[in-house]
Parts: C-alpha cells; structure tokens; sequence
C-alpha cells in the first residue's frame, strides 16, 4: 500500500492530538468522579494535573508532525529499497537480456560523455584569460578575407580608437635557442608592451617587458612560457634575471607566464618586445601583425568598428598608395581561437546522441518483449492490490536501475572513448588535450541515465500498468497485453530507429564520398619520396644577404650530394606547410605601379632544382638554371592559375612583370617570364590552386629576406626511406653551422595528410558512429519480429495447416517487417536532406543532396532490415503445424 | 493528589511503557492507569512526561497507533508494541536489571 492510502486514515495532527487530550482529560474526570469527588471539583482537579494544556497540545503537534514526516520517508525508503532489491533480482534473473540492456544503453552514454568532454574541453570551457568576451581580434580585409595588419595602420588604429582599452601587436616569430648542448628552434612572438595586459594574463614570476623596453636598443628581454620554462630550465625560478641566448645574441629573462597562459600545446613559448622602429610604424603595406583590442567596459563592438572604419577613411585617403584598399575587421577572439571546431564537434555531439536514442529505442523493445513474458506476473500483482502507480513505479526502478548500471559501465567506456579520442584526434585542436571525464561530464552522464530510464521505461510501463487484470490470470499470461496498440508501439520504435540510422549513415557516406573525392585529386607534385625540414639563419650572424644566399646554396649542394638523394633544392616555401609570403605583381601593360593594379600571388624563392625534386611539370618555357645569377638577367617562373589571371589568352613567355623591389627612383623592378609551372595546391586537395611564382634564389631581392626571417626549406627526393635522410641531413646543416637547428622536419606525403587529418578523424567517427547506429538498428528489427513470429506461431501453424506455402509465410512476416522499415526510411530521408546543411562545409566535391549517397544508404539499411527480419521469417516458414495447434 | 512521587530515573518512563504495551493495546490514559495502579501509585505518571513520549517513541517506531473505541465506547487512540519496540524493551530491561543489581549491591549491604 503506498503512503498515499495510509495518510488517508490518519487525522490531521491537530485533531489527533485534541481528540487524545480531550479523551484523557474525560478519563481522568471520571476517575475522581468514582473516587468520590463532584464533577465540577473533578473537572478542576484533572485539569490542573495537566498543567498548561495549551503548550502540550503545540509541543505534541510538533512532536506529531516530526513523527509524520519521519514515518513517510521511511516508508518512501523502505518502499524504494524493496523496489531497487526486486528490479535488482528480475535483472539478475536474466542476466542476457540484462547484459545486452546495459551494454547497448553504456555505449550509448558512454559515447555521449565522450564526445561532450571533448566538446567541453574545446568550446564550452572557459579561456583561462580575464574576460573573454570583451577581446577581439583586429584584422584587415585582404582578397575578402581576414589577413595580418601592417605596423602603420596598427600603429594609427592604435592612436585612433577610444573604444580600446589598449590595443597590442604580435609578430610569430622563431627564435633559436642555443641554450645548453642542442641548438632548438621555439615558436614564439615579438609583441608590444601592452601585450599581455590586454590578453588580461599576468606573470607567474617576475614581470613582462614595459614600454621603454619596448623601443629600439633596449628590446634585449625576454618572457618565457610556463612550457619553456619547466622543458628547458628545470621550472627554476632562478631564470629570473639571467640572460639566455637567442640567435646568437643574448637576452635578459624579465619573467614567466603563468602555465594557464598555454592556451594550446602549439602556443607560443616566448616573447619579446616588436620594437618598431620609427620608420616601421609609418610603413603601410607590410602585413604581419595579428592585433588584439579589449573593449573597454561599456564599449561595444560596433563602436569599435565605426572607430576603425574612420582610422581606414583616413589611411586610404593619405597613402592612396599602400592602402588604398585598407579595411579593418573584428572578431572575438573566443571565435578565432575555437575557429571551426565547434560545429564539428557539435556534429559528433548530434550523431552520439542519435546513437544513444537508438540504443534507447532498442532497449525499449527489449521491456516491451520482457513486459508481455511478465504480464502474468504484472496480473497477479495489480490483483493482490498493488496500485498503478505503485507498479508503474516498480518498473521505473528497474528501469533506473538498468540506467544506473549503464551509467557506470558507461563511464568507463567514457574514460577509453576519451583516451581514443585525444589519440587519434588531428593536430591543432585546441585545447581537446585536456579532455576529461569531469565532474560536469559526469552530471551529464547522470541525467542521460535517468533520461534513458523513462525513454525506455515509460512507455512499456505505462502499457503494462493499463493491462486488464483479468485476461491475463485467466489464459497465463498470453494476448494479455498484445493488440494493435502494442505493435504499433513496437513499429514506430522500428520506424525511429531506421530513421535515425539513415540520419547517420547518410552523414558518414557523404563524409566518405568527400574523402574519396579528395583522394582522387592530384595535388600538382609527387609528394612521395620526399622529405622537408627547416632551417632559419639567426640575424646576427646572417645580415648580409649574399652570405645568406651563399649558405643557402651550400646548403642545397650538399644535400643533393647525400647518398640515396636523387634531387635536392631549397624552397621558402612548402605545400602544405607554414610561413611563406605574398607580393603583389604589376604586369607590364602600361599600368601605374598602384596598389589597386598588383595581383596578389604567392612568392617562391627557390633553388634551381626545385621543380625536378617535387616533380611539378614545367608547362612551357624552361626552369630555372646556374646562368640565373645575381648579375644577368631578372627572370620568374609563373603558375599554370597565375598566368591564366594576369595574360588570359596570350603567351606569357618573355613578357615583363614588375614585383618584390623598387629601384631608387620607385620604380617596378621588371622580371621576364621564362617558364610555366603547373598549378600546385598549395593549402591542401580541398582548396584551389592559388596564384603563384617562383624566383631563383640568386635573385632574391635583398629585402625578401627580412620578410622570410631568413626561413628556408630543405626539399630532398629519394627512391628509398626517407627516414634514413633525417640524420644525414642535420650533419649536413651541422657542417654549416653547429648553431643551426634543422627543424619541422617531415615527409611531404605526411604534410600532404596533415591538411586531410581533421577530415578523415571526423569521417572515421561519423562511419564509426554510423555502424553502430546501424547494428543496433538491425538488432532492434530482429528482435521485434522474433517475438512477432513467437506471437504469432500458432496463427502461422493454422496457415500452414490450411496449405499456405513456405513462400507466402515469409512473404508475410517480411511485409510485417518492411512496414516500420519503409516509413522509417521515408522519414529518414526527408530528416538527412534537412540536416545535411551542418555538414556542407565539410564536404568536397559532393553535393549535401547527393542522391548516389541517399541510394546507397537506403539499400544498405533496408537490405540489413531484410537479413534480420529473415532469419525469424524462416523459422516462421519452418512451424510444425501439428505441434503449434498442440500447444493451444 | 499532592502524594510526591520520586522522580523517574531518565528513560524508565520509556520503558514502563513498553512494558505495559507488551500486554496489549492501550490508549494513553490507559497506559497511565496501568503504571500508577502497577506501582501502587508510587510512581505518578505526568501527562506533560508521557504524551511527548509515546509520540517519540512512535516516530522511533518502537510503538504503533491507531483509532479504535474504548471500553466505555468512545473512540480513543491505541497503542501497540512493535517487533522493534519488543527488542528495545528486552535491551532496557536487562539493562535496568544490571543497574538496579549494581545499586542494590551498594544500598543494601549491610
């Protein structure tokens, strides 16, 4: 009986105890009255032995409420242990359906948690930088897309926006530390004083660079990152105060950032002050800050787009010349830091969570199969005088209780999930490292237990607490609870579930078509056999650029002499790789020399055997050779795509086109086209050929260096290992200089992999996910029309009595089947076409409607619906009809 | 009734009690009755002590209520010992035994 019923006999506290009083008072009077006293005298004389009678009565309610409270909760308790202690021994009783149950329910949370402690790490996390929200990132619009900003209109936007706080450069820069045995290269960057007051950090140790250390001559200081500082000097706070060296020159070590300041694994590890120069910071056209604003409270963004809006009226009227087309843009750094990551892994969350509500749904099917074995039992129970309640709430429990378990086993499914996921993750997403079952993951993982508990429990437990007691004592159990009803219930689970498998399928197959697309794509050079690595020369050593170019070309020399090495060259820049710059070319058709009439394209200084060594075909004309020295004449080699932009129509071969320097009189330096490389997709297959030319390193223009940091890449081509190369070719850099560190150094067909990394990790899970959508989907089928055929055994005896075929008795149960399946795959179809707009800017020559994909994930669903359902429409076909009418 | 009783012992009310319920169901009255008339009115038993009591005790779950009618036909709230109720007065009254043996020893030797 519930509590319920009890509270229903009992009065209210307050009348219990006036009526007890009362009745005890009577009782006294009429013991004195027999003892001899009047009535009155009685009354009086009982009374007066009670004392306050007032307090009593409010002492006892309060008493009597305590006991009421105390008494319902223990009843709750006792009720709910007896229930946790059923369910427990009805789950132990059957321990298949059990394990299956909390196995298909545990990969379903256990993803879930997974992907959103992933999701977690990445997106929701807060930055660990003082007040996110109000940092933007300043950029200028190039070619209709966010670049880099030059020192001039950094330093004027500066000047000129008051709805800063404080605005700050930074310039990535490399460093060579040659602290200790091993010269290492560190990614670092040169920043203004004010850098790390408007990231809103503060040191750990000592303090960071100020503005009279921020000027030309005193830029001599350093700040580690906590990263540096425990890899490199033992995380001793000595540090502070001592001089380290960098390129050769030596620094005074000001302070250390504080370990919350590794954003990411790649961040930056060390910064000193930029220093502009006077004359830098009236320079308009060179494009190599990222700049930082923080909002000052009460300012709004918009305000500081108007502010910059003016600051670029200004600029593009006053250097007509270099900044004609400036524009500023503004975007909150939380966005530019997470970048696209949280629609990707937004995705992965929508596709776990769809698996999770299919193994609800197949769990579901499961107490639904399980409730009809018990409907006897459920009979016998209701008839004893167990409320609806009271049984809808035995099966809720037994439900949690399964969730519960799920939970658990969940969670550790979780843990490996996370560790997987962290290990075979592409490179550079930030922050996903710190993935972790967190106590918020954990809540999660709760409440998607209790969430499956009434998916799956409500439905089948409200069925069977509704069953008619009577039918079920009187013929055992069986038909109680069957009828149209319930088989709907069961088609629409079927139904649902198909449909959200197609979901799946249908993403993972447009995610793999993408990436067969991809595959197919020739990249425009043979990125196999071919090893890369970098190599910087530090300023102090290498300011002459004839020097520079001299151990640049001894550089490539020796390594076309290793042995195994059938080409070499020496290239400042790299498919696929960082760095790298772009000039604008003015072609020579009478056109001003304007910063509106240059095509912007991308610059390669190269040695000679470049083209042979990355195998990218000349089209026309010829390579460059020894005769393309300094002294002779200017020549350029220009792409397939940069030749088609600047002479559509004509034969570039011979004609001028002016970049990179200026004579003394402003003038374009005028080269002259000698060749045509084919087109190479330098940012990864998914993007297009940009526009590119290529320039002998002989040639270089002096200031080319200076834009490059003195950065070069060693190219090496051989017919066997390229790991076998790594270490001849640091003895070859050692025997050029023991101070330089060879560094990034990978094979180009890994480089090339790199750009489809992050593709092909998010294809993997999606068909991962999709698979076990799709196992789960088919399990779900097979289950339901087994017991549809068990159901159904003696109607199919009776057929097949009467001279029905084998043939029409599985044509029977797989049009049953096929029902559910048919408007699954119907509701399927219309949700994937509606959802595939997530994906579109993760696929690659595919339409998101790709009807080929649609028609390959139907067939495949509905064929794995016909195998599972054909198995049971066997067994049907296989019914002794002698037997079956038997067992009635 | 000015006739002074001494001062119950801490917990012995609890445990006259009890050891009036095991011989059946009472209402409140009657369980005072029983106590006075079984010590030959050497112990009082005062409402303000007893009434606060029975309602502990029941919350504790050593005893339970109901309404039934009395002996003279009124309705009048019952009390009735528990299983757990039967344990507590057994582990109470041993241990009055041995206090009241240890006291004695002490008191009455002569």
């Amino acid at each position: 009986m519930g509590f319920f019923n009890r509270v229903a006999w009992r009065p209210t506290v307050d009348r219990e105890v006036e009526d007890e009083l009362a009745f005890h008072l009577d009782m006294r009077t009429r013991e004195y009255i027999e003892r001899g006293m009047d009535p009155a005298a009685a009354r009086r004389e009982a009374e007066l032995r009670f004392g306050d009678a007032r307090r009593m009565r409010a002492a006892l309610e309060h008493l009597g409420q305590g006991r009421n409270r105390h008494m319902q909760r223990t009843e709750y308790f006792s009720e709910l242990r007896q229930d946790i202690g059923f369910a427990w021994r009805q789950l132990a009783r059957n321990p298949g359906f059990t394990a299956v149950a909390v196995l298909t329910l545990a990969l379903g949370i256990g993803g879930t948690t997974a992907i959103f402690s992933a999701v977690y790490a990445v997106v929701l996390q807060p930055l660990p930088i003082a007040d996110p929200a109000r940092l933007m990132v300043v950029a200028e619009i190039f070619e209709g897309a966010p670049s880099q900003v030059s020192a001039g209109n950094y330093t004027d936007a500066a000047a000129g926006v008051t709805a800063f706080d404080g605005m700050s450069a930074l310039r990535f820069s490399s460093f060579n530390l040659s602290e200790g045995t091993t010269p290492e290269r560190i990614i670092g960057g040169h920043t203004t004083a004010n850098y790390f007051e408007v990231m809103g950090v503060k040191p750990l140790l000592g303090r960071t660079y100020t503005p009279l250390e921020d000027q030309p001559g005193s830029e001599r200081v350093a700040v580690l990152s906590h990263r540096l500082w425990t890899r490199r000097f033992g995380a001793s706070p000595s540090i502070v105060g001592s001089a380290i060296r960098l390129g050769g020159v030596s620094y005074t070590v000001l302070g250390v950032m504080p370990q919350s300041f590794d954003l990411t694994t790649e961040s930056e590890e060390l910064w000193a002050p930029i220093a502009f120069t006077p004359a830098q910071k009236v320079l308009h056209d060179e494009h190599y800050l990222t700049v930082y604003g923080r909002l000052k409270p009460g300012a709004t963004r918009a305000q500081a787009e108007q502010q910059l809006e003016a600051v670029a009226v200004r600029l593009r009227r006053d250097f007509s010349h270099d900044a004609s087309q400036l524009r500023y843009t503004l975007t909150p750094f939380v966005q530019e830091f997470v970048g696209d990551y949280d629609t990707r892994l937004f995705v992965l969350l929508a596709a776990v969570g769809v698996v999770l509500l299919i193994a609800c749904g197949n769990v579901a099917n499961l107490l639904l199969a399980r409730g009809a074995a018990r409907a006897r039992e459920i009979a016998v129970r209701s008839a004893l005088g167990a409320g609806q309640w009271r049984i809808v709430r035995q099966l809720l429990t037994e439900s949690a209780v399964l969730a519960l378990a799920a939970a658990g086993a969940g969670l550790l499914l979780a843990h490996w999930f996370i560790v997987a996921v962290v290990a075979w993750s592409p490179q550079g997403v930030p922050r996903l490292e710190q993935a972790r079952i967190d106590p918020l993951a954990l809540g999660v993982a709760v409440l998607l237990a209790a969430f499956s508990s009434v998916v799956c429990g409500l439905a089948p437990a409200l069925r069977l607490a509704r069953t008619d007691i009577h039918p079920g004592l009187r013929d055992g159990g069986r038909g109680a609870t069957g009828g149209s009803f319930r088989d709907r219930l069961r088609g629409s689970l079927i139904a649902a579930e198909v449909a959200l498998s197609l979901l799946l399928l249908f993403g993972a197959g447009l995610l793999i078509r993408s990436a067969i697309a991809l595959q197919r794509v020739n990249p425009g050079f043979d990125p196999h056999g071919v090893i890369s690595a970098r190599v910087a020369l530090p300023q102090a050593a290498y300011g002459d650029p004839s020097r520079i170019v001299d151990t640049f070309e001894r550089m490539a020399a020796d390594t076309a002499a290793i042995p195994g090495v059938s080409h070499a060259a020496l290239s400042s820049f790299a498919a696929m790789a960082p760095g790298g710059n772009t000039n604008g070319l003015l072609p020579d058709d009478g056109r001003p020399f304007d910063m509106k009439n240059l095509v912007p394209s991308r610059l390669r200084i190269i040695t000679p055997d470049f083209f042979q060594t990355m195998r990218i075909p000349i089209l026309r004309g010829r390579g460059f050779d020894a005769n393309d020295r300094r002294d002779g004449q200017r020549v350029m080699i220009v792409s397939e795509a940069l030749a088609a932009h600047i002479f559509p129509g004509q034969d570039p071969i011979g004609k001028r086109i002016g970049c990179c320097e200026q004579t003394a009189d402003q003038k374009p330096v005028w080269k002259i086209v000698v060749g045509i490389a084919g087109d190479v997709r330098s940012s990864g297959p998914a993007t297009a050929p940009r526009p590119e030319f290529y320039l002998p390193i002989a040639q270089a223009p002096d200031e080319a260096w200076n834009w490059l940091q003195r950065v070069m890449y060693v190219v090496a081509r051989t017919d066997g290992d390229t790991a076998a190369l790594v270490s001849p070719l640091r003895a070859m850099v050692a025997r050029v200089d023991p101070a330089l560190p060879l560094y990034d150094v990978r094979p180009m067909d890994q480089r090339l992999a790199g750009t489809l990394e992050t593709a092909r990790f998010n294809t993997l899970l999606l068909s991962l996910l999709g698979g076990v959508g799709l196992l789960l989907a088919a399990s779900g089928i097979y289950g339901v029309i087994a017991y549809f055929v068990s159901q159904r055994t003696q109607e199919i005896g009776v057929r097949i009595a009467l001279g029905a075929s084998t043939a029409s008795v599985v044509r029977l149960i797989l049009v049953q089947a096929m029902r559910p399946v048919a408007l699954g795959a119907a509701i399927g179809v219309a949700a994937a076409l509606a959802a595939s707009r997530v994906l579109a800017s993760q696929l690659f020559n595919v339409s998101r409607t790709d009807p080929v994909t649609i028609g390959a994930v139907v067939a495949a669903l509905v064929g794995v619906a016909l195998a599972a359902s054909a198995v049971p429409a066997r067994r049907a076909a296989a019914v002794d009809p002698t037997r079956a009418l038997q067992s009635e | 009734m000015t006739n002074p009783s001494p001062e119950l012992l801490h917990g012995t009310l609890d445990t006259l009690v009890l050891k009036t319920l095991a011989g059946g169901r009472l209402h409140g009255y009657g369980i005072a009755r029983a106590i006075e008339d079984g010590t030959d009115r050497v112990v009082d038993v005062e409402e303000g002590s007893l009434y606060p009591a029975l309602y502990r005790m029941e919350k504790k779950g050593w005893i339970e209520a109901e309404w039934g009618v009395s002996e003279l036909g009124r309705r009048a709230k019952f009390y009735r010992l528990t299983s757990r109720g039967r344990r507590q007065l057994a582990a109470q009254t041993a241990e009055w035994a041995r206090f009241a043996g240890a006291v004695s020893r002490i008191l009455l030797a002569t």
